[in-house]
């Protein structure tokens, strides 16, 4: 199936949505709030002594950015798959912008889902992380076109 | 296994660290959990411990690594949802359990990937949740720490 009831089809994409300019405040309340306080993405010069120019973002934020950019879209109760890989190191001061297609949508009745390619760039357009995730496909009858662009 | 409260506090927390902007993160008592939100098992269960396991250990020594988990790097996380979302109120189990060892050969050296689950399990003994870690410890060249 390629087109649905609801409107959604593979191929389609939704408005981006930025986060950032990272800062240290973002970075040390990610670590604080997820209870991973791993010193490389705090103390520069721990980070320098292994080096690299500074202190690094975590990825798991960059993750957490791209699920909150879901939820946004789709809602807080239809997530059934969240799948993210952490490509390349993050800095402070970076602007990251998230992205998402439909690459296609699976079964039907209440448990159809539509399976969403995810992308989290940075500034330069280079990928930072990457993923995949499933969400019911009832959850998108209330997106607004307005929130799809092509 | 430890068991984990899903606190509605933390959730607020987690949500706002990660620029989720939905309500019933913020607002709702019986809040849903963010889709990465089971990241915060560390507070509740030690995963690294899945490095101690005598299966981890014989995976590696089979393809000629070191567990050290300084060398470690996390690569993927899947989070699986079974059901309705887990929200504030609810407590659960966590298990954890070793899926693979497998070496894998770069251009920049070998490493090992670790590919192991964390499940969540309800006070009713449904699975609701479960995280697949991939995560690979970097060989050391010619015996060098």
């Amino acid at each position: 199936m390629t087109t649905s009831d609801v409107g959604i089809e593979a191929g389609q994409a939704f408005a981006p949505r930025e986060f950032g300019p990272l800062t240290m405040t973002d970075i040390v309340r990610y670590q604080g709030a997820s209870g991973d306080l791993n010193p490389m993405h705090h103390d520069d010069e721990m980070a320098r002594a292994a080096g690299y120019p500074a202190s690094f973002s975590v990825g798991m934020l960059g993750a957490g950015y791209l699920a909150a950019y879901c939820t946004d879209l789709f809602g807080t109760r239809s997530v059934r798959r969240f799948r993210t890989r952490f490509r390349k190191v993050v800095y402070r001061g970076e602007v990251l912008t998230a992205h998402a297609v439909v690459r296609e949508i699976r079964g039907s009745g209440d448990d159809a889902r539509v399976a969403l390619g995810l992308e989290l760039l940075d500034s330069s357009g280079a990928v930072v992380v990457d993923g995949s995730a499933d969400f019911l496909l009832d959850s998108m009858k209330s997106i607004g076109s307005e929130e799809v662009s092509e | 296994m430890a068991v984990m409260p899903i606190e509605r506090g933390k959730i607020r927390e987690y949500a706002a660290a990660t620029g989720a902007s939905r309500a019933e993160y913020l607002d709702d008592p019986f809040a849903p959990i963010p889709p990465t939100f089971l990241a915060t098992v560390v507070f509740w269960d030690d995963l690294p411990r899945v490095f101690d396991l005598p299966e981890t250990r014989a995976g590696c020594a089979a393809i000629g690594v070191v567990p050290d988990v300084r060398r470690l790097l996390s690569l993927e996380q899947e989070y699986v949802f079974h059901g309705e979302i887990l929200h504030a109120g609810e407590t659960v189990d966590t298990g954890l359990r070793l899926d693979s060892v497998d070496l894998k050969e770069r251009r920049s050296g070998s490493m090992a990937l670790v590919r192991f689950t964390v499940t969540f399990t309800d006070s009713a003994g449904e699975l609701r949740a479960e995280c697949h870690y991939t995560s690979a410890f970097l060989t050391s060249v010619g015996g060098s720490a």
